[in-house]
């Protein structure tokens, strides 16, 4: 059943979802809390003047701008309206039967968080992009965009430039999924129904998501995205520090080649980024951008990337039933894959500085995690919870994704698998935790300037 | 040795003493039972149990359906040792819930009369679904420890244990087994399932294939018609997409996921007329037969995550409650069932009111993703009181530890030992 393109309104849509802004290498996030109504509806509508669309790629700077469920009843959209959208947004993040599916539980529960939980709710976040630092600055101070009285800036969020690594020094952002109607082309196979990702459009079941908020408030539900954003404290410390551990000889002396084995084997690519499926052996620059491959005829039992390596089950391929290896597969796995927009934060650490001491009063480093997707409960929270928390993924027993699974009690194995005994890893702590999150709605431009009652 | 069996109790609960009982039910568990007062754990031969009540509503000519407490578990023993169990050992608890059910005997009372009222109440299920027909509790369990002491047995001798030839590791770990006499049962196979039963079995197999057969001619002429009807009542039923509240949505997400396994219990009501009626006997009767014959080994036509199920009329069929316990979050399960088995799905809760619109019984319906999703939540029952014996294992798990056993047994060249090692 071929499937008619869409020609998505890329001119109505922010620009978030075309593109990363990869040029635009300064970001901050700010996060505004409304407090009047009146006030912040005559700013909104000034930014909305400034706002990117997704048509083209934006020059020198980019402004986008999203809203939680309590922003948009702040705004004064109806209850009703807001009810129109998905239970997961309309409750948002932090609600408690959420935490659990997300492994927000223990010292990463809402409660804990800088922002996002019941300490310190968010309604809005404002995403500004530059060319460099001082570009950014004076995107900063641009009257239009300056919070009003009436909208408190509950926190703003800056972002360093890793060229291209996250904290851990690994090469990120490889996987992303093509998407139909965007300007990156690739085989049909493997593209994913601009549906999946902005409302309006059909979705991978050829079906409208959210059809009941297109159908009853059109004007506000169309050509937008819901946008997740987690704010991610990474302990590059005490990863290499773990790893390190793990990795000494039998005589206790330190084994940094061993140390990087099995740093990558956690990941599933080296940090240079080249899979570890392709490229078993070494860290080949050749094979660094290499994202064309399946698991199932290469490596169906692991024994070269690990079966619950984080890249492997955060994008299983072709690697799950129904069928592995079949079309059958990849069809299931198009369902649950997510644009990723996210952002580091703080400086990055090389393995060998990492185990040295830390410098009194040293900075949190992590990743401001955001992503887009058009049902969050089939993608993002599925993702999160069936792929990387669940210890039962893919038929392991206590396998919890080894970056970013939740708390324990359950979960602290990571399995190599191998062609003779598996090795395994028991007790690995938990290098990331949850500094903050929301799930926002990404409205099309039209529907900002009807929120701002234009 | 043995088959599983399944059990359903159903009793009508007075309409004065559904909140008393609805109180007490909170007290026994937040979706997974915390054996206060009733212990399920204490039972012999229990794999999973629960106790729901369902609350009073109207069918849809707007007569009343009265509230019920349902008890359901799954069994490796006969249902009467269960009911003498539970009305001997549990009898304390058994007053406590069933006693606010129509009809239930007077304070005090005695094992004989709790027995009696509890037999009265047996329900027969439509149909029913075990993920590994034969397969006790307790050799989930023992199964379980093997593979366990197996891993900690690896783990200590990894340095020893690398690049060794993998028939040496396996006679190694085979004589870990022989020198462990808590493992001893691990050297001769699972047991199968009795004689008997097989025999029965097949001649059900055969007698039942033999009768379609026999009634195919019959059943070919009476096809077209049918279709036409199917299409017909397919076009006309209404198929609103209604949303759950987020409140609702809270209240059943609460009680899940606090193991890796969940219950999933549902009831809906089925269309008006006979022809809904029909089908759907006809159909869960299908659906029964190819669980007991074809998909008894660990797979459900593609879906791989459920240990037991059960489809069971209510109120003389006006209603079909499906109960089912699977590894997961609703949302994998739910993904499963639209991306696995669509037609299965539809084939039985497309006569049930409300239902995504189908065409030819199998096509469409579920594959409407959210409408399918949003209708089974509202049609999920709270269960809150829900017993399972070994919750963190998953299917994939268990059989997978059926296989570590399995391959213990007798010699293995090269290609088997190296293919059993993966399993470890």
């Amino acid at each position: 059943m071929a499937a008619q393109p869409v020609e998505p309104e890329l001119a109505d849509i922010q620009g978030l979802v075309a593109r990363g802004y990869g040029d635009l290498t300064a970001a901050t996030f700010l996060l505004g809390r409304i407090e009047d109504r009146g006030a912040t509806r005559t700013w909104l509508a000034g930014v909305a003047e400034l706002l990117t669309g997704a048509s083209r790629r934006p020059e020198g700077r980019a402004v986008n701008i999203a809203f939680t469920s309590e922003g948009l009843r702040r705004l004064g959209l109806a209850a009703d309206t807001v009810g129109l959208f998905s239970n997961e947004f309309v409750d948002g993040m932090a609600a408690p039967q959420r935490s659990r599916t997300l492994g927000d539980v223990g010292p990463d529960a809402p409660a804990h968080w800088d922002w996002g939980g019941p300490g310190a709710p968010v309604d809005l976040v404002l995403l500004l992009y530059a060319t460099d630092g001082a570009e950014l600055a004076a995107l900063r101070t641009e009257p239009a965009l300056a919070f009003p009285p009436g909208l408190q800036l509950v926190r703003e969020l800056a972002t360093s430039n890793l060229r291209g690594q996250e904290p851990f020094g690994f090469r990120d952002g490889i996987s992303q999924p093509l998407v139909e109607g965007l300007s990156k082309k690739g085989p049909a196979a493997t593209t994913l129904r601009f549906g999946e990702f902005v409302l309006g459009y059909p979705n991978e079941y050829g079906r409208l998501t959210d059809q009941a908020l297109l159908d009853g408030a059109p004007e506000v539900g169309r050509n937008g995205s819901y946008l997740i954003f987690r704010q991610l404290r990474q302990d590059v410390r005490g990863f290499w520090r773990f790893l390190d551990g793990a990795a000494r000889r039998l005589d206790g002396t330190a084994d940094p080649e061993q140390r990087l084995r099995l740093a990558a084997k956690l990941v599933g690519r080296w940090p240079g980024g080249a899979s570890l499926t392709l490229s078993p052996e070494v860290d080949d620059p050749a094979r660094a951008e290499d994202n064309d491959f399946d698991y199932h005829d290469l490596d169906r039992h692991g024994a070269l990337c690990p079966i619950g390596a984080h890249v492997r089950r955060s994008n299983p391929r072709d690697s799950l039933d129904p069928k592995p290896g079949t079309e059958k597969s990849l069809e299931l796995n198009r369902r649950h894959r997510l644009v990723r927009r996210g952002r580091e934060f703080g400086s990055q650490l090389t393995p060998d500085e990492a185990l040295e001491d830390p410098p009194p009063g040293e900075k949190e480093r992590g990743l401001h995690f955001i992503c887009l997707n058009a049902n969050i409960s089939r993608q993002f929270e599925f993702v999160q919870g069936t792929w990387l928390n669940s210890p039962k993924f893919a038929g392991l027993y206590d396998d919890a994704d080894p970056l970013v699974g939740p708390s324990k009690p359950y979960g602290g194995t990571f399995t190599i698998q191998s062609d003779g005994v598996r090795e395994r890893l028991t007790d690995v702590p938990r290098f990331v935790s949850v500094r903050g999150g929301a799930y926002f709605f990404l409205p099309g431009l039209s529907a900002v300037r009807s929120l701002a009652g234009r | 040795m043995s088959h599983q069996i399944a059990l359903t109790v159903v009793a009508e609960v007075r309409p004065e003493a559904a909140d008393d009982l609805r109180a007490l039910l909170a007290t026994m568990g937040d979706g997974v039972a915390n054996d206060e007062v009733l212990d399920f754990g204490s039972f012999s031969g229990l794999h999973f149990a629960r106790l729901v009540l369902v609350e009073e509503s109207t069918d849809l000519k707007g007569d009343r359906l009265p509230a019920s407490l349902l008890y359901m578990s799954d069994l490796d023993l006969p249902k009467g040792r269960h009911l003498g169990e539970l009305a001997d050992a549990g009898g304390d608890a058994i007053d406590r819930l069933f006693g606010h059910c129509v009809g239930y005997p007077q304070m005090p009372t005695t094992p004989e009369r709790r027995l009696a009222y509890l037999r009265g109440h047996v329900v027969k299920e439509q149909a029913r679904y075990v993920n590994t027909i034969g397969r006790t509790a307790r050799q989930i369990r023992q199964e379980a420890r093997l593979r366990d002491r197996i891993q900690v047995y690896l783990d200590e001798h990894a340095d020893e244990l690398r690049g060794r030839d993998p028939v040496e590791i396996r006679r190694e770990l085979q004589q870990l087994v022989e020198d462990d006499a808590g493992l001893h049962w691990a050297r001769r196979p699972a047991e199968r399932t009795d004689r008997g039963f097989r025999l029965r079995e097949l001649g059900h197999a055969v007698g039942i294939a033999l009768l379609v057969l026999l009634l195919l001619p019959v059943l070919l002429l009476a096809l077209p018609v049918y279709l036409v009807l199917l299409r017909w009542h397919e076009r006309r039923d209404p198929a609103p997409h209604l949303k759950p509240t987020p409140e609702l949505v809270q209240e059943l997400a609460g009680l899940e996921d606090h193991l890796v396994q969940n219950a999933f219990t549902a009831i809906g009501l089925v269309k008006p007329g006979p022809f809904r009626r029909l089908t759907v006997r006809v159909v869960l009767a299908g659906i029964d037969y190819s669980t007991r014959h074809v998909f008894n080994r660990g797979n459900l036509a593609g879906v791989k995550t459920i240990h037991f199920a059960r489809w069971v009329f209510l109120d003389d069929g006006r209603r079909v409650m499906f109960a089912s316990n699977y590894d997961g979050s609703l949302e994998s399960y739910m993904d499963d069932f639209i991306d696995k088995i669509a037609w299965g799905l539809n084939i039985v809760f497309s006569n049930g009111d409300g239902y995504p619109r189908t065409r030819f019984l199998i096509l469409a319906g579920a594959r409407d993703e959210l409408a399918f999703k949003d209708y089974l939540r509202l049609h999920q029952v709270p269960t809150r009181v829900w017993h399972s014996p070994y919750g963190q294992l998953s299917a994939a798990n268990i059989n997978n530890n059926e296989r570590i056993r399995a391959g213990l047994q007798g010699e293995a060249g090269a290609e088997k030992a190296e293919q059993w090692l993966r399993s470890l």
